[in-house]
């Protein structure tokens, strides 16, 4: 992780004075999709890439130890070896950022990480995850707990009602949503936080993170992600201690995309192994 | 009715969809089309096979590629109708002249710069992508006036660079590239323009991952480019931005409508009512709100000022193919003998033969102008005479300085009466209607003494009045909205004044002619400065009088005198921003001659009569149509 945001005075004429014009926002989200397309050799490049910025991500009802494990694997070995012999990258040490569960589990997947010798962080998400409507004690007790167990970075889940009356706090990372809204991560959104953070800085110096979640799923799409913020924030940005993609299903993407690169044919669900 | 047959001149820079603009249009209302392109590039050759595969209608669409050299042989062909060019000002310029008299009509779409004003309340990143959009893309025509606010300045110029920084330039079909190249010409015009503008003073700043091989040219800013400079008059070209302060939105606007370019502009602002300001004071053919390039068939695309006045798109464009039903074709009344140079510019002395005999007529009129009668400049005033060749009266004879000074009163009533609602105006010709009622009997005479007969003479007085009543009316309905398929939001079709308008009104129908042309003028906002009837100004002299009471000062003015004189006068001025001329065929020449000057609108009857009593001819949409200049504003919404 970056070093952490020293924070600032809270000044809301900053807020104030920040316009945005909807449909031109609009416009420039279109035109990302569009002028960036990478191909061949690199278009498998920006994706191995764009697996290192993965938050591998479970948060379900049914999540146990076992479905634990092999999330916890799948991240040590996130694209199968062979593949990876192939592009010549198996001994570059290419993992998943972190990998991300519930508060309950962190134990699980911190035993999990030892067990196969990876020294990736778990993050954890707190605070009442996903609406954030519990009692500050319970929720900073939650944060002590998963920190406890092993966690070394949390999701914070704002209390929106203190948004919404305009009380504000301070943080390394912004992310786009809970991941468990109607409408997640979108670029237009993405690209008015990407200027934020931009803004933030020049004031500053501080260098805040980013991370879209929720509804990432095909490579295609990640590869926008990373061509918006290498456009907006610069290559700077690009490392996974200021930039991370929650996901789950990405993952199992960018690995077809990439056995189509090596093989030329397109994988089957069973040849490739389950995370 | 469709026009006939169009000669198109295409320039190179142009892309596939933007030949099709012009081209589908004209095909579709009925005419053929001649395209002349550029030789040595690929998009015409599209065009030509596109063209033999019109398989059930050959010869519709004929592609030629060739020079330049070749314009004026295409233009001047017999069987053309009408000459569409788009291009470069100059060659414009020499086409008008060369046209003059000819049997084609011209149409001019002229210049590729656009302007972008920039306020303090606006998104700036998002306004930074539209500078990308029009000057650093392949999307943009030509190169950008950028206009800040100074409040902002600083920020915008460094985002403008970080920007910068990110653009990439490349081969067109590498997938991901921002900008191409336009050809060695391009280049060698934008090279010339960087050097002449470090030469004057200016900071050029260029970024970008950019091939360093000839065609291909960075994105450029260039700012404190002093505005006295000769690379500030000239168009910018791609892919450049020039970037310049204001201070407040008054001030922009005086800087913005500063150049003879008037083509398209767009306002970054988030407060709706100062953007509507902006929108509606800037002299362009086209205006976007918080955006900038946004284009489509169904909005009339086109310029005002220099950047010549015919349309693309919508209603406007189909009229350009389009003439009035019942007009002849064009005729050639092409008089190779002009001396362009000596055209009305002595004025024939008029003493008399020999003394008058009869009853001393009353004292002289003077010209009227500024709201009241003057004496002329010369002091001279010739004598006009009625159908049994007595004296009917005085008139005065207006020289160059009255126009100028007549010219310079319709400026200054201009502002105002363009700011008037269309209710106030409708009001003030309802008024003159009534006057010219009252005033029936003395019209009747004076036109009786002309050889009308009496009954004639009271329906000519009568038809005037009514039809500056239908005017009046008429004018009511604004603008209306446009849909546009993809836009959330309106587009509005404005129908703006052009200004001063010069009218030389036809010898025959002295009062209804000279009403008839003055009503839709008036109607739609503009000022004029007529020259009246040649053989009896006296009845527009009498109209004056009424005027001279209920009109502000300066909104129309009559300069008698020797009409060719006084036309070349009006024809050569080039703050007159449009002309109408019901004279001889050899002074319709000269006046479409002379409007390369200021590539000023004209209308002229070629000495073709026009029958002002039928409505058709007198009153017909027509005359509301060349009364106005189209604008076309885009509101696209969202929150």
């Amino acid at each position: 992780m970056s070093a952490h945001n020293r924070g600032t005075e809270l000044d809301l004429s900053w807020i104030s004075k920040i316009q945005v014009n909807h449909p031109a926002v609009l416009r420039r989200a279109e035109q990302i999709q569009a002028r960036r397309t990478v191909k061949k050799e690199w278009q498998a490049a920006w994706l191995l890439k764009a697996v290192t910025f993965i938050d591998l991500t479970t948060l379900s009802g049914d999540d146990t130890s076992s479905n634990i494990q092999r999330l916890c694997y799948k991240a040590k070995y996130p694209i199968r070896e062979d593949l990876l012999k192939a592009l010549n990258m198996h001994d570059k040490g290419i993992t998943t950022a972190a990998v991300c569960v519930y508060p309950a589990r962190v134990c699980d997947a911190v035993k999990a990480l030892k067990a196969a010798g990876c020294n990736i962080p778990v993050a954890s998400v707190a605070t009442g995850f996903p609406a954030g409507q519990t009692h500050l004690k319970t929720r900073l007790e939650e944060i002590r707990l998963a920190v406890e167990d092993g966690a070394t970075e949390i999701d914070v889940v704002i209390n929106r009602s203190l948004v919404l009356t305009g009380q504000w706090e301070g943080s390394d990372f912004i992310k786009t949503s809970t991941g468990k809204e109607t409408v997640n991560a979108t670029f237009p959104v993405a690209i008015v936080m990407l200027r934020a953070i931009r803004d933030f800085f020049w004031k500053t110096g501080n260098k805040i993170g980013f991370k879209p979640a929720g509804g990432i799923r095909s490579a295609k799409d990640s590869l926008a992600w990373l061509s918006l913020v290498k456009e907006e924030l610069g290559d700077e940005w690009l490392k996974p201690e200021l930039f991370r993609i929650g996901a789950s299903t990405l993952l199992s993407d960018i690995e077809r995309q990439i056995y189509h690169h090596v093989t030329g044919r397109y994988a089957a669900y069973h040849d490739l192994p389950m995370s | 009715m469709r026009t006939g047959v169009i000669g198109l001149i295409l320039p190179p820079t142009f892309s596939f969809l933007e030949m099709m603009w012009r081209i589908c249009p004209a095909l579709a209302v009925g005419c053929t089309v001649v395209a002349l392109v550029p030789p040595a590039s690929p998009t015409p050759l599209l065009l030509a096979q596109l063209s033999g595969e019109l398989g059930p209608f050959p010869g519709i669409l004929n592609v030629i590629s060739g020079s330049a050299s070749l314009v004026p042989v295409l233009a001047s062909q017999p069987g053309i109708q009408k000459v569409a060019f788009c291009g470069a000002l100059e060659e414009g310029r020499a086409l008008r002249r060369s046209l003059a008299g000819e049997c084609a009509e011209l149409g001019l779409a002229l210049g590729t710069e656009s302007l972008l004003l920039l306020t303090d309340t606006a998104d700036i990143d998002s306004a930074v992508e539209g500078v990308v959009d029009a000057a650093w893309s392949d999307r943009g025509p030509g190169g950008l006036r950028l206009l800040i606010q100074e409040s902002v300045w600083d920020e915008a110029m460094r985002r403008l660079q970080e920007r910068m920084g990110r653009l990439r330039s490349g081969r067109g079909l590498d997938g991901a590239v921002d900008m191409g190249a336009r050809g060695a010409a391009a280049c060698d015009l934008v090279q010339r323009f960087v050097r002449e503008a470090q030469s004057q003073g200016a900071q050029v700043l260029q970024a970008g991952d950019v091939p360093s091989e000839r065609p291909f040219y960075p994105p450029t800013l260039v700012s404190n480019l002093p505005p006295a400079s000769p690379c500030a008059q000239v168009e910018v070209p791609w892919p450049v931005v020039v970037a310049s302060p204001f201070r407040t939105a008054k001030e922009a606007l005086l800087v913005a409508n500063g150049t003879p370019r008037g083509g398209s502009a767009s306002v970054w602002s988030e407060r709706l009512g100062q953007a509507l300001e902006l929108g509606y004071g800037l002299q362009v053919g086209t205006v976007w709100i918080n955006a900038h390039g946004l284009r489509d068939p169904s909005v009339p695309t086109g310029g005002c000022k220099e950047s010549g006045c015919s349309w693309h798109g919508g209603p406007d464009g189909l009229y350009e193919y389009l003439r009035p039903s019942g007009t002849p074709a064009r005729l050639s009344c092409l008089s190779k003998n002009l001396n362009y140079d000596t055209f009305g510019l002595a004025v024939p002395s008029t003493l008399p033969a020999g003394p008058e005999i009869g009853p001393s007529p009353a004292p002289p009129y003077g010209l009227f102008i500024g709201g009241r009668f003057q004496a002329p400049g010369a002091r001279s005033s010739k004598p006009i005479r009625d159908s049994s060749g007595n004296l009917h009266g005085y008139v005065a004879e207006g020289g160059a300085k009255d126009i100028r000074g007549a010219v310079e009163a319709a400026h200054q009533a201009f502002p105002g009466w363009a700011g008037q609602s269309p209710g106030a105006r409708a009001a003030l010709l309802w008024a003159l209607a009534a006057a010219l009622e009252r005033r029936k009997s003395t019209l009747a005479s004076r036109l009786e003494r002309q050889g009308v007969e009496l009954k004639a003479a009271e329906a000519e007085v009568e038809l005037s009045a009514r039809r500056l009543r239908a005017w009046g009316a008429r004018v009511q309905a604004q603008g209306h909205t446009l849909q546009v398929a993809g836009l959330r939001g309106p587009v509005l079709r404005l129908r703006e004044p052009l200004g001063v308008l010069a009218v030389v009104c036809p010898d025959e129908w002295p009062l209804l002619a000279f009403v008839s042309l003055l009503a839709p003028a008036l109607a739609y906002g503009n000022t004029v400065v007529t020259v009246p009837s040649a053989a009896c100004p006296l009845l527009a002299l009498e109209v004056c009088q009424d005027m001279a009471t209920l009109f502000p000062a300066g909104l129309a003015n009559v300069v008698t005198g020797d009409r060719d004189h006084l036309t070349r006068c009006l024809a050569l001025h080039q703050d007159v921003q449009a002309m109408w001329y019901f004279g001889s065929a050899q002074g319709s020449q000269f006046v479409e001659w002379a409007s390369a000057g200021n590539l000023k609108p004209v209308w002229a009857s070629r000495g073709c009569p026009r029958a002002w009593d039928q409505e058709a001819e007198g009153a017909g949409p027509e005359l509301g149509l060349r009364a106005a200049r189209t604008k076309a504003l885009w509101l696209p919404m969202g929150d």
